[in-house]
């Protein structure tokens, strides 16, 4: 990870912006970003502190490192970087969260704004939760107009839903330069990282930049040819060594389904002027993800088609530990992809694997021989 | 005297009658289910008082299955078979031992599993991954998944919750309205959740004989009769069962006779029953003369959230008082709201010190355990002990490293008094 985040938001604040720290993944930004709000998604965070002693205080050894970095930022330095919190309804874990980091940050005299708002999980063709979705919008709206003193305007929303559209228009072609081979995998997330972290008019700046600046070359030009493609799958991208394995190791990454990556720029709903209307359609149109409940049924097809556009030869599953989520679908989805002949992979990546990757190193080299023999 | 003799004479009457009525509705399930029954599988959270309101609609709880198959010994064998199939052993326990047990047709399950289902139905507050884990039969079975969203309670339930949740009880009740093509009779519904209620006074009183001293209970034997809740509820059944466990906890407080007649320490217990190890647990605390007398787990059914008095339903609305009572479980509740619950029920119950099971296999529970911990110890005064549990895989549990903890918190008691 390139970006100094504290730094990040440290000049966020100087620039007198207020900003909103949120999760899980998929946020409402653009409302956000029509109120005068700087939404940053707390995810990714392993590398803002050495260890996790504050979030040790608080979570068990059995939840997932997402968690407890999320934590451990928020306790060690996040109420000073941050206007306040925003979080939807997710995971059995991170559900408890705002309590614990709350309750923490009054006793340091530091309360902050903690928003929620409950995104429906039911399938849509089973109930219309059109009613109860608008109602949880137009408070959210109130709620931030009261915290933040900010208006809302209809105005300034669609031209928030334009510039996000555009953000993640940059992002999908930022992506399909590193399938064509002309940037590497790293550098992309480099910059998608990045975004998380930065106002949308610097987003829109770091993505031009990364597309205008590549060279006509593809990276890997010796050998694009004979590279197997594969596509990378989980809740986030996996340690940089692990990326540098499947680069070095005659692979090429050539698409992904990682929700802080794809899942979240994969799909763009129509633009509408009633905010409860667009997101209604961004949550139920939304790349399919684990998180979110009803998705399922069209998961499977989601990353066959994945494969089928990029013709990758294999998935990597990149597991978070104990993401309960993510590895109730992997038996399913593995076997559907053998059904159809790709390769499969499943990598667990572990909190204490920050600093130690070398057995993840020799299984994704093997990875690579595999498909070597195979196609 | 032998051991199986001495066993044979604490059995007692509701004890026999739990045990018949367990049996009898499995294996009525199954006839049912072969008669040409319409076969809905639930999360324990959804109200199984709606299918009552059919003619011929009934239902499994995948999860009791999972806990019975466990409190059998045979946990570990299904979990191995889910964990063959690809399943994460991080994964809930109940959920690997269901899909073990389905993957073969149930062969090894003491209740030769569940008839297959027409219908799943979920529910995400007690744990949104009972969703993922449904929708695995869901994909493999190729059977109908309806989801319940209930929104998490940091604070008392609101009214737009609710008025939500009812619109998705009265989908519910369409779609298996569609699929039986039976009519859902709302009086039915309103008779069962009115006998729910009347069972739930007679399982509270059963729980306050642990108000006494010594206890005319254990947490354990309240873990074990929670089984009616799972396979009977709305039922006349259900409503006599309770009343004879409340009735014969009385007559035997009246008599003198105590599980732990040498109570010296008097536990609550945080979590879900650690089913492989009920009768190893409490006995081996009972010779250390220490009884975990009640368990947030118990306390909470019949209940709403920030409380663990009774709820009662005052006879109107029956999807009302199901949604209501959605979040009568922990799980659904905040942390700020579960303290408030338990405080309240320390207090009540003279307890000396609170055993935080943290149970690997159910992060809604667990998660928030540390800061109870210190809330309940640091601002009240109540000695504590974090042990390491599974609720389902024993493979997960070390008896020698849970008893160590324990002992040191009888004697952290113990300095307390002396102080």
């Amino acid at each position: 990870m390139k970006i100094d985040i504290t730094k990040k938001l440290a000049q966020l604040k100087n620039d007198g912006r207020k900003v909103l720290g949120c999760f899980p993944l998929y946020p409402p930004l653009e409302l956000f970003y029509a109120m005068d709000l700087v939404p940053v998604v707390l995810w990714g965070l392993r590398g803002t502190a050495t260890d996790t002693t504050e979030s040790d205080r608080h979570l068990q050894n059995y939840t997932c490192s997402v968690a407890r970095h999320l934590t451990e930022f928020a306790l060690s330095n996040g109420s000073g970087l941050l206007d306040g919190l925003f979080m939807y309804n997710a995971c059995d874990t991170l559900r408890n969260l705002p309590e614990i980091i709350e309750k923490e940050w009054e006793k340091i005299g530091q309360a902050l704004p903690l928003i929620k708002v409950h995104i429906p999980m039911v399938l849509p063709a089973q109930t219309d939760a059109t009613a109860y979705f608008k109602n949880e919008i137009n408070h959210l709206i109130k709620d931030l107009e009261e915290r933040f003193d900010v208006l809302f305007s209809k105005d300034k929303f669609v031209q928030a839903v334009k510039q996000i559209k555009y953000v993640r228009d940059l992002m999908a072609r930022a992506e399909n330069r590193v399938t064509d081979g002309h940037l590497s995998f790293l550098n992309f997330v480099d910059a998608i990282h990045e975004c998380w972290f930065s106002t949308v008019e610097e987003q829109i700046r770091i993505l031009e930049s990364l597309i205008d600046e590549l060279s006509d070359e593809p990276a890997f030009s010796a050998d694009k040819d004979s590279r197997h493609g594969v596509i990378l799958s989980g809740i986030l991208p996996p340690p940089t060594s692990v990326i540098h394995a499947i680069e070095s190791s005659g692979l090429r990454i050539v698409g992904n389904d990682i929700a802080s990556l794809g899942r979240s720029y994969a799909s763009m709903p129509e633009t509408r002027e009633d905010p409860a209307a667009y997101f209604l359609d961004f949550y139920y149109q939304h790349f399919p993800c684990p998180t979110l409940l009803y998705t399922g049924d069209r998961r499977t097809t989601s990353l066959l088609g994945l494969v089928d556009k990029t013709g990758a030869k294999g998935v990597i599953f990149v597991g978070e530990k104990f993401c309960e989520y993510e590895y109730f679908e992997f038996p399913h989805l593995v076997q559907q992809l053998k059904d159809k002949g790709i390769q499969t992979l499943e990598i667990e990546i572990a909190i204490e694997d920050d600093a130690q990757t070398s057995a993840h190193d020799s299984r994704v080299s093997a990875f690579s021989e595999i498909l070597k023999n195979n196609f | 005297m032998p051991e199986k003799l001495k066993t044979e004479k604490l059995k007692t009457n509701a004890g026999r009658h739990l045990s018949k009525m367990v049996g009898d509705t499995y294996m009525d399930l199954h006839a049912k289910s072969a008669q040409g029954a319409f076969v809905v599988w639930i999360a324990i959270n959804v109200p199984a008082e709606l299918f009552l309101g059919f003619e011929n609609v009934v239902y499994g709880v995948p999860e009791s299955h999972a806990a019975l198959t466990a409190a059998k010994g045979v946990g570990v064998l299904q979990c191995e078979k889910a964990e063959h199939m690809g399943y994460s052993m991080d994964l809930c326990s109940y959920a690997r031992i269901d899909i073990g047990s389905v993957s073969d047709g149930g062969k090894d399950s003491p209740t030769f599993g569940l008839p297959k289902p027409d219908l799943l139905v979920s529910d995400n507050n007690n744990c949104s991954l009972l969703v993922k884990w449904f929708d695995v039969h869901h994909r493999r079975m190729g059977v109908p998944h309806f989801v319940i969203d209930v929104p998490f309670c940091y604070e008392p339930q609101k009214d737009k919750d609710r008025k939500y949740i009812i619109q998705q009880f009265n989908d519910l009740i369409r779609t298996i309205e569609e699929m039986s093509g039976q009519k859902f009779d709302m009086d039915k519904a309103l008779a069962a959740v009115s006998n729910t209620s009347e069972g739930i006074v007679h399982w509270k009183r059963f729980l306050s004989f642990a108000e006494n001293r010594p206890s005319g209970i254990t947490a354990f034997d309240s873990f074990v009769q929670m089984a009616p809740f799972l396979v009977a509820r709305g039922t006349s059944q259900f409503v006599d069962h309770y009343k004879l466990l409340a009735q014969e906890t009385e007559q035997r407080v009246r008599d003198g006779q105590f599980p732990v007649p040498g109570e010296k320490y008097r536990l609550f217990w945080d979590n879900i029953a650690p089913w492989h190890q009920l009768r190893d647990m409490s006995g081996s605390l009972a010779k250390l003369g220490a009884n975990i007398v009640g368990a947030t787990y118990t306390s909470c059914i019949g209940t709403v959230e920030g409380s663990f008095d009774f709820y009662a339903f005052d006879g109107d609305d029956p999807l009302e008082y199901c949604a209501r009572t959605q979040n009568c479980y922990i799980c659904p509740h905040g942390m700020n709201l579960r303290g408030k619950s338990m405080q309240a029920v320390v207090e009540k119950l003279n307890i000396d010190g609170i055993v935080f099971a943290s149970n690997r296999s159910c992060k809604p529970y667990s998660v928030t355990q540390l800061d109870q911990q210190k809330l309940m110890t640091d601002q009240f005064g109540v000695p504590s002990v974090m042990i390491d549990v599974d609720h389902a895989d024993a493979r997960k549990y070390s008896k020698e490293s849970t008893f160590t903890r324990l002992e040191a918190l009888l004697e952290n008691i113990e300095a307390k008094r002396a102080a």
